[in-house]
């Protein structure tokens, strides 16, 4: 059981470039979702989905070219029950381009990742070993 | 008694309820036992229970006079799939940022 999503991708483009795609809304639009982003701390904006599903979303970090988060407040499917998640990009220069690193955790409450941050971590530890006994 | 059933993310985002589910991830116990960890009445940790028996988090076995609590997979089996749903969106996601960034003339 995993509590977050990692992933890294290599693109051979200058952290600036690729910056400007997750930053630039007419860009944004293009490969995520459509979007009033500025990226500007404390800034409330949206992602319009399928559906037009909306997922509320404020700004936390703007290190340009290098480091950007946002909170991703999303609807889970059947009952629009809403919960709290972040969205964090790295970006690593490298040789051949830019290492883009995505971190999408914090899914289970604010808490979690203001004031306990290992709370979430620990229970999961835990719950591996226990499950893994459980017949299935 | 009718308890309105909570998702998995509002079953797991109470303090309490992840203590009691951490204390339950070592051993099963009876609801005295949990009980006893918490500064709160007993039809409070009652409730607390109800609710992750609901949302599937726990079983509830009786032995004797005694109500065993043993933590079950499938209230965690739903939040793994939320999180899969997202492991496979920014997949897909990032897939097509690459794709655009590939066509992209490089203004370097």
């Amino acid at each position: 059981m995993t509590s977050e999503i990692n992933h890294i991708w290599l693109f051979n483009k200058s952290p600036q470039e690729v910056w400007d795609y997750l930053t630039k809304p007419e860009l944004l639009e293009q490969w995520l979702a459509k979007t009033d982003f500025q990226p500007i701390v404390g800034h409330k904006f949206y992602f319009i989905g399928k559906n037009n599903c909306l997922t509320h979303c404020e700004v936390l970090e703007v290190k340009p070219y290098t480091q950007l988060s946002y909170s991703w407040q999303a609807n889970t499917a059947n009952d629009n029950k809403r919960f709290d998640s972040t969205v964090v990009w790295k970006l690593v220069p490298k040789e051949n381009g830019t290492e883009l690193h995505l971190v999408h955790h914090g899914f289970i409450s604010i808490e979690d990742y203001t004031g306990h941050k290992n709370g979430w971590t620990i229970l999961i530890n835990g719950l591996i070993e226990h499950l893994n006994t459980i017949k299935k | 008694m009718t308890t309105q059933p909570l998702d998995a993310f509002q079953v797991i985002a109470d303090p309490s309820r992840r203590q009691m589910m951490r204390l339950l991830s070592k051993d099963s116990m009876t609801i005295n036992a949990l009980a006893e960890n918490f500064n709160m009445s007993r039809p409070a940790v009652s409730k607390h229970i109800k609710i992750m028996y609901n949302a599937g988090f726990i079983s509830i076995t009786d032995i004797g006079r005694e109500r065993h609590c043993t933590l079950k997979k499938d209230g965690f089996d739903e939040l793994q799939d939320w999180i899969n749903y997202f492991d496979k969106f920014w997949e897909r996601k990032l897939k097509k940022l690459e794709t655009l960034l590939n066509n992209k003339t490089s203004n370097k």
